[in-house]
């Protein structure tokens, strides 16, 4: 336990000291973005890690929080704080609807309920001008100024996400240890016994599918505050992929895999894009090394490697004492 | 007289055109030691699926206890006091033995709902667990997972998650089912140190054993019954030879 409390604790003071190790603003904004989309991978990891339910559709939260912080806050002339709480709100509430909706089905059907559900709200975005401002999007917003701090700061902002990503990861955490998230893991694994255990599965799928579409919500209105705009490619199936790639990139059903995914993604886009013209071609190679020589992700499979170096031994071994929560912590 | 701990009435179901089980109407009561019998696809295990909740009848009803639990889901029956184990088996392989258990014990705790609690503190729960294990003469595998034990710990560690929800009825799909000699033996002590507050219904082929064990049995044929009784009734009804022997 106190060795997992200092690894959290030298993980924060790194990221704490992080914009002061790389100096530059345009590198502090894609540590931001980096966060950003952690928190939104976090989120979808609950559902595909955790629960088992592949989702194609996980945009749709990122968007909406973000077209709606921007809309009540630039447009209807809300406050920042009110503008915030109705969008992760209203966001949450969708989440719970469309959860409704996509539970219906498993497998591939609730894959496909996830994209069609995502695709609608893409083309809402899309269409409807009046509102959302179609293809040109919207526009306007100025980051808040909590307490007096200039969030237009990159560094400013940087620290204003990061308490964010440290509450979400925190969050996700205590959420996959609890009983709860266990009963979640459960439901991945053998639903059948599940229900003849005394879980309500559908219940248990349905909340997990809300709370992952809470911390989506916090992301959107994350992105909503980094780009000050959004358009309607916020929403689109593009970005549902994407993340889902940062997810089995990284490692579905750990803590960190996301997390790493979701750096190894966005350094890709913006940074490997500035010097490579076809980055997507890039970023599809990375993907299948990763699917040939760790096809369990990032973090697990380079876990395994070191553990295997240290024992001595090439192939992975089942561990003794292992429990879910065990693994999960780590 | 006490409520009946199982009432079936004229239950049905098809898959298809075919009919899995049909016209079955039964009693079990409390503290009883059921058997089921019959040949592979009589509808045994159907008919524990219909009990269990799994899928729905299509006709007729089920009580559990007095209560209709006909339209009733699986999680909701287990709450009224049924267990079950598996034909094949169904556990949670990259688990731990323990934490299989306390799985079985959250099922029917509010801490299931919890997302706040971290289940590794749950020092009551995990002890009741180890608690369990040792009924079953597990213990000493607690911390191994499910992948690395034999069928035969597989198979007694479906009975003690089955057992440490407290039923009131338990529905037990052939528990000896690929077990060695000795493994029988232990498993045949531990049902019947199973107290007689427990309704037990069991699906056994293992004519010695299941003989042994039960009070009452109900023989299966093609979806239906074809004879009820006691142990005496059963093995002098000429129909029962007729099912085992084809004659």
């Amino acid at each position: 336990m106190t060795r997992t409390l200092l690894l959290w604790f030298a993980g924060v003071l790194v990221l704490v000291a992080l914009p002061h190790l790389i100096g530059s603003d345009y590198y502090i904004n894609i540590a931001s973005q980096v966060l950003i989309a952690a928190i939104l991978a976090l989120s979808l990891n609950i559902l595909i890690g955790f629960g088992g339910m592949i989702s194609l559709g996980h945009a749709a939260y990122l968007g909406t929080a973000a077209y709606l912080t921007i809309y009540l806050t630039a447009q209807a002339g809300f406050g920042h704080i009110s503008g915030a709480l109705i969008a992760i709100g209203a966001t949450t509430a969708l989440a719970m609807l469309f959860g409704f909706l996509a539970l219906r089905a498993s497998g591939l059907g609730f894959l496909m309920i996830t994209l069609a559900l995502g695709q609608i709200l893409w083309g809402i975005a899309y269409r409807w001008a009046s509102l959302t401002g179609g293809d040109n999007g919207l526009g306007g917003l100025t980051r808040p100024h909590p307490f007096g701090i200039d969030l237009a700061n990159p560094t400013a902002f940087f620290y204003f996400v990061l308490i964010f990503f440290v509450i979400a990861l925190l969050g996700i955490a205590r959420f996959i240890q609890s009983g709860f998230g266990q009963s979640l893991q459960g439901t991945r694994d053998q639903p059948r016994r599940m229900r003849a255990l005394g879980y309500n599965v559908w219940l248990i799928q349905w909340f997990s599918f809300v709370y992952a579409g809470f911390w989506g919500a916090v992301a959107g209105l994350l992105y909503g505050y980094y780009h000050q705009f959004v358009s309607p490619q916020s929403l689109h199936l593009t970005t549902s992929a994407e993340t889902l790639l940062m997810v089995i990139a990284g490692g579905t059903g750990t803590l960190f895999g996301p997390v790493v995914g979701a750096a190894l993604v966005v350094i890709l886009k913006n940074v490997i894009s500035a010097y490579i013209t076809r980055w997507v071609m890039l970023l599809g190679f990375v993907f299948v090394a990763i699917v040939l020589f760790m096809p369990e992700g990032l973090v697990p499979g380079i876990t395994r490697r070191v553990q295997a170096i240290f024992k001595g031994k090439s192939r992975p071994e089942a561990t003794p004492l292992a429990s879910i929560a065990e693994d999960n912590a780590t | 007289m006490t409520t009946p701990a199982l009432e079936v009435k004229g239950l049905d179901r098809f898959f298809g055109g075919l009919p899995a089980v049909k016209d079955v109407t039964m009693t079990v009561q409390s503290g009883e030691r059921r058997l089921l019998l019959g040949p592979n696809g009589a509808g045994k295990t159907t008919l524990f699926n219909l009990i269990a909740g799994d899928f729905p009848p299509s006709q007729g009803a089920i009580r559990i206890f007095g209560q209709d639990v006909t339209r009733k889901t699986p999680n909701q029956r287990t709450h009224l006091g049924m267990a079950r184990t598996y034909q094949i088996i169904t556990l949670f392989a990259k688990n731990t033995l323990l934490h299989n258990v306390v799985i079985s014990l959250m099922g029917l705790a509010d801490l299931r709902f919890n997302p706040f609690s971290d289940l590794r503190r749950q020092t009551k729960l995990w002890d009741e667990a180890r608690r369990m294990l040792g009924l079953v003469g597990l213990s000493h595998l607690a911390e191994r997972t499910v992948s690395e034990t034999s069928y035969g710990e597989r198979r007694r560690l479906e009975i003690a998650m089955a057992l440490a929800q407290k039923p009131r009825l338990l529905l037990l799909d052939e528990p000896l089912a690929g077990l060695s000699a000795d493994e029988r033996v232990d498993v045949q002590r531990l049902l019947q140190s199973i107290p007689r507050d427990v309704t037990i219904i069991m699906i056994e082929h293992d004519m010695d054993v299941a003989l042994a064990f039960a009070d009452f049995i109900t023989v299966m044929q093609r979806g239906r019954i074809v004879v009820e009784g006691t142990r005496a009734e059963v093995v002098a009804n000429p129909k029962t030879k007729e099912v085992y022997l084809g004659h």
